[in-house]
């Protein structure tokens, strides 16, 4: 009775007896989400185009951050760091494209995807190596994030914004724009998506791939370092991050591979309900610390009923 | 064609026709439908296949003839009508069960275990018969190895009758098309059916290679005695090998009869001269 | 020359389907084993069995588990480490609860336990495919992580949280805890590792062997020779679970002594993969080729500052290695995606024909 008691009943008395508290949550649930929307926008971006469902995306996020950082700690100035920073990253798009897709195009998807969990190694080992392991803190001031905080008064309770989380958010909603414009109104944003569409229809208009691929696994990289600032900023900048970057998974398997808004909206909505089950449910019932599997186990749930993710159209199979 | 000559072949013909219709019905459909979407693939169809003969199914492309096949061994599951095989009725099945129902087929796009040998692929035909359990698998030595061997024999008489001994151990991925589709053959055959389908077995042959699986496919039937239902568009072929030819157009069944009969049915004709609806 | 097959004919599908169709490679099993039990034990060390002849036994077999999974039914896993840890964890409460339970026996129904997880977390595998299977057993890694975590009864309330090995005997002698032998600790492991890899190696040549690959290659195809998916997944997830569960318990009673829940954390699981991929997909003797290089990879990182006589610490040296290992996995899935096992078999295919190479 007791047990039924809290998990049916004693967390709604809670919500609705302290309003502002829950807004607090539904806040801090809202930042992770965008920012777990933001990563799984790097997989779909690059899903589209390549057919990879890259594992590396969230490594790339740390990677991003520590370069930034690192080369910050060696005496370049922030303004300065962030072009450089981006330029690694062309690097990197770059070196993927020759090294890894361009041998392994036309393996089957499961070696493509084992093939960047191998980038993801060699990322993680790379970035230690360089800029060594221990956690680094944003370089938030150099780089004009505002720090302080804003505090509302609803319902005659009390909720906490950090000015920082706040940038977050609107970072994350320009970084959509931009990129949903240039997806949709310029030439290469439109290959891109022919890309995804139909390979052989792109080619046969005479779209390079290799090209192709290299854009988007830069566009990827830019997404990850402006996930990492702001990421960084909260958490601080070592691969420990690497876990919580896993969380864009459940969210694309919630969103579709191939669907934008679907990682946007599938991102959204697992930052909310995990946020929300931790503290209402989680620390209560389960001595906490559930925000660790909460995502994979509803994505998984919802896959059960939904093979195809919540976006997703139901194909049948053919033989 | 002498006068003489066309005589005989009608007679022929009829008699052909008139085996088939005291035969045994081995498998009835029974104003079958099946619609994906928007899309109806079968539209009200009706048809019936006998013991021991070969019936072959026809039309244009995108008619339904292999979602009828889809049907047949319950892969898609009808929206409406009855399926009676061997005297039982049912709408729908779970597809794994069909080769225990004595259905096996072969695929359009040929459809091996890519990873494996040749050897092996006719043996996973076998794998409804393969009783031993994980005890003795794991044992191996005994009855599993037994049993094994036992349907190792019997998947080598198989790999005789089809003339692929030379490539028992090939990877089929490795293999020719043509080749591919005669072990593909072999598979269905491994599960010893009664009723063998077979999508468009000759699609992409060359003349030789249509020849060698012509007189397979008549082997199977007079030698094993196997009901076979054949796709195939190379028309010469379809009027060769089969007693009786149903045609599809648009998921409607247009035509039914002997070889020569549907030959000449206009509706046929036209389907296939693409004239408008 | 020495693998001249001539003069060998099969007589009989007895001899086809032996094991070893062709003799020299009875003779090269025989070789390999010999280095284990007699070879090596005559060089070791107490640091060569601690650091590498154990560690490489009990990752073989792990990643043998995962091989019959993935390599062989084409189900990616990506949650080996929480089913070792169900081994584990299950080992150990049998043993605190029976105390006089033979070590055998409580490994052997470990193995039943983290077979049944298995099973439960492969249940999805008849709905979901692909890269979203492997997302979904995610979802057993973090949550059973979870679990070995807040569960305080899993490591008996103890205020460290952690899991402690006493000393076990087995007929007389001391096999578990600090007071054994590395040798005979070594000798166990081996001999259970020999055993199930026998197991493991038949059942992949017989039926299930047959049945797996097909629902690995083309599923819908394998279920219209009338192979029932589901069985056939299931089966993959309990075999494969069963062993990595006996894995993971060798690895805390025979190797490690102790636990933290974070040992079966993520890293352990991509660790097994890379054997298994470097090892080569499908194969079970590459497991141990791919396990020797993982597990020798960083301890000759280690002697490497030594003989170059240079000053590296062992943080930096512990980053090459991973920076390594994921270059080695790139590699191997461009050049050779069936990995060591299929360069061992070219090798010895040209070996076979040799001089005459046509
Ligand atoms: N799984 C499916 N999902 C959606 N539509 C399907 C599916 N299978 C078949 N169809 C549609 O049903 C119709 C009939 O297809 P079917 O494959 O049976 O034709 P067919 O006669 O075998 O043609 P072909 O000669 O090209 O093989 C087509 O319009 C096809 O697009
Ligand atoms: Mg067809």
């Amino acid at each position: 009775m007791e047990t039924l008691y809290q998990i049916f009943a004693d967390p709604f008395v809670q919500i609705v007896s302290a309003p502002d508290f829950f807004l607090q949550v539904l806040w801090e649930g809202l930042v992770s989400g965008v920012l777990y929307a933001l990563i799984a926008l790097g997989f779909v971006l690059i899903f589209k185009s390549s057919r990879i469902f890259n594992f590396a995306q969230g490594i790339m996020v740390v990677f991003a951050a520590l370069t930034l950082v690192g080369l910050h700690e060696n005496g370049v100035p922030a303004w300065l760091a962030v072009p450089l920073t981006l330029g690694v990253m062309y690097l990197l798009a770059l070196s993927v494209e020759r090294v890894v897709l361009r041998p392994l195009v036309g393996q089957p998807d499961i070696i493509l995807f084992m093939a960047s969990i191998g980038v993801t190694m060699f990322l993680i080992g790379f970035g230690e190596f360089v800029f060594g392991g221990e956690n680094k803190a944003m370089i938030t001031a150099e780089l004009g994030i505002p720090t302080g905080s804003i505090e509302f008064f609803p319902f005659g309770g009390f909720v906490l914004i950090e000015q920082k989380d706040l940038t977050a958010v609107i970072m994350a909603v320009l970084l959509v724009l931009c990129l949903l414009l240039f997806l949709n109104k310029t030439a290469m944003g439109r290959a891109i998506r022919a890309l995804g569409d139909d390979h052989q229809a792109a080619l046969s208009v005479g779209i390079s791939l290799s090209k192709i691929w290299v854009l988007v696994w830069f566009i990827a990289g830019v997404i990850a370092l402006a996930t990492g600032i702001v990421w960084g900023a909260r958490a601080g900048v070592s691969f420990a991050l690497e876990v919580i970057a896993y969380k864009a998974l459940p969210v694309l398997m919630l969103g579709g591979l191939e669907s934008v808004s679907g990682a946007i909206i599938g991102g959204i909505a697992i930052g909310l309900l995990e946020k929300i089950f931790e503290i209402y449910w989680g620390q209560p019932l389960f001595g906490g610390n559930t925000e660790t599997w909460f995502a994979f186990i509803l994505a998984l749930i919802v896959l059960l009923f939904r093979p195809q993710g919540l976006f997703g159209e139901r194909i049948i199979e053919r033989v | 064609m002498s006068v003489i000559e066309k005589a005989a072949d009608i007679t022929a013909s009829s008699i052909g026709l008139q085996k088939a219709e005291e035969r045994e019905t081995l498998l009835d459909l029974a104003n079958v439908s099946l619609s994906f979407g928007g899309v109806k693939a079968i539209n009200n169809i009706s048809f019936d296949i006998k013991r021991g003969e070969v019936r072959a199914i026809i039309g244009p492309n995108g008619a339904g003839k292999t979602s009828m096949l889809n049907v047949i061994n319950g892969f898609y599951q009808p929206q409406e009508g009855v399926i009676t095989f061997r005297g039982s009725q049912r709408r729908s099945m779970k597809p794994h069960l069909a080769v225990s129902h004595g259905i096996a087929r072969t695929f359009q796009n040929v459809a091996l275990f890519k990873g494996m040998s040749t050897l092996d692929n006719i043996m996973a035909g076998r794998t409804t018969r393969m009783k031993r359990n994980m005890f003795w698998q794991i044992l191996y030595y005994g009855p599993a190895q037994r049993e094994e061997i036992a349907h190792r024999r019997k998947v080598e008489e198989i790999i005789d009758f089809l003339e692929i001994a030379h490539i028992r151990s090939t990877p089929v991925g490795k293999l020719p098309y043509g080749l591919q589709k005669r072990v593909e053959l072999a598979r269905a055959l491994a599960m010893e059916p009664d009723l063998l389908l077979l999508d468009e077995p000759m699609a992409g042959m060359n003349l030789e290679e249509k020849e060698d699986m012509s007189r397979f496919i008549i082997d199977v039937n007079e030698q094993l005695g196997t009901t076979i239902a054949l796709i195939e568009h190379d028309i010469g072929v379809v009027m060769d090998l089969s007693d009786r030819v149903v045609v599809l157009d648009y998921g409607r069944k247009i035509a039914d009869g002997s070889p020569e009969e549907v030959q000449k049915n206009q509706d046929v004709i036209d389907a296939y001269l693409g004239v408008s609806h | 020359m020495f693998y001249r097959v001539s003069g060998q004919f099969k007589t009989s599908y007895e001899s086809d389907m032996a094991l070893f169709p062709v003799k020299q490679d009875a003779i090269l099993l025989a070789f390999i084993l010999a280095l284990f039990y007699v070879a090596f034990p005559m060089m070791a060390s107490e640091f060569t069995y601690k650091a590498l002849l154990v560690p490489v036994l009990i990752y073989a077999l792990a990643a043998m588990g995962l091989n019959i999974l993935t390599g062989y039914a084409g189900q990616l896993s990506l949650g080996t480490a929480g089913f070792m840890g169900v081994g584990a964890y299950a080992c150990y409460k049998i043993t605190s609860i029976f105390p006089e339970v033979n070590i055998v026996v409580a490994l052997l129904l470990s193995g039943c336990f983290s077979a049944a997880v298995g099973v439960a977390f492969g249940l999805p595998s008849l709905r979901i495919k692909g890269f979203y299977l492997a997302i979904a057993t995610l979802a057993a890694q973090f949550f059973l992580v979870w679990l070995f975590e807040k569960w305080a009864w899993l490591y008996n309330f103890n205020a460290s949280g952690a899991i402690e090995v006493k000393g076990h005997e087995f007929f007389g002698l001391v096999i578990t805890g600090p007071n054994a032998a590395p040798i005979t600790q070594y000798y166990f492991v081996l001999v259970c590792v020999t055993v199930v890899s026998f197991a493991m190696i038949n059942i992949t040549r017989g039926r299930f062997g047959r049945v797996w690959k097909a629902v690995r290659d083309m599923d819908i195809a394998a279920e219209l020779v009338g192979i029932n998916l589901m069985r056939a997944k299931l089966s993959a997830f309990a075999v494969s679970s069963y062993v990595v569960g006996i894995a993971g318990a060798l690895l805390v009673f025979f190797w490690k002594g102790a636990a933290e829940p974070n040992l079966f954390d993520i890293p352990l699981s991509f660790k097994v993969l890379f054997i298994a991929i470097i090892g080569g997909l499908g194969s079970i003797i590459g497991n141990f080729l791919g396990a020797l290089l993982i597990v020798a990879l960083p301890v000759l990182l280690n002697l490497l500052p030594g003989v170059l006589g240079l000053e590296i610490n062992s943080a930096t040296l512990e980053h090459i290695n991973v920076m390594i290992v994921g270059a080695l996995i790139v590699f191997f899935l461009i050049v050779e995606p069936h990995g060591l096992a299929r360069l061992w078999a070219l090798i010895r295919e040209k070996l076979i024909i040799w001089p005459f190479p046509h």
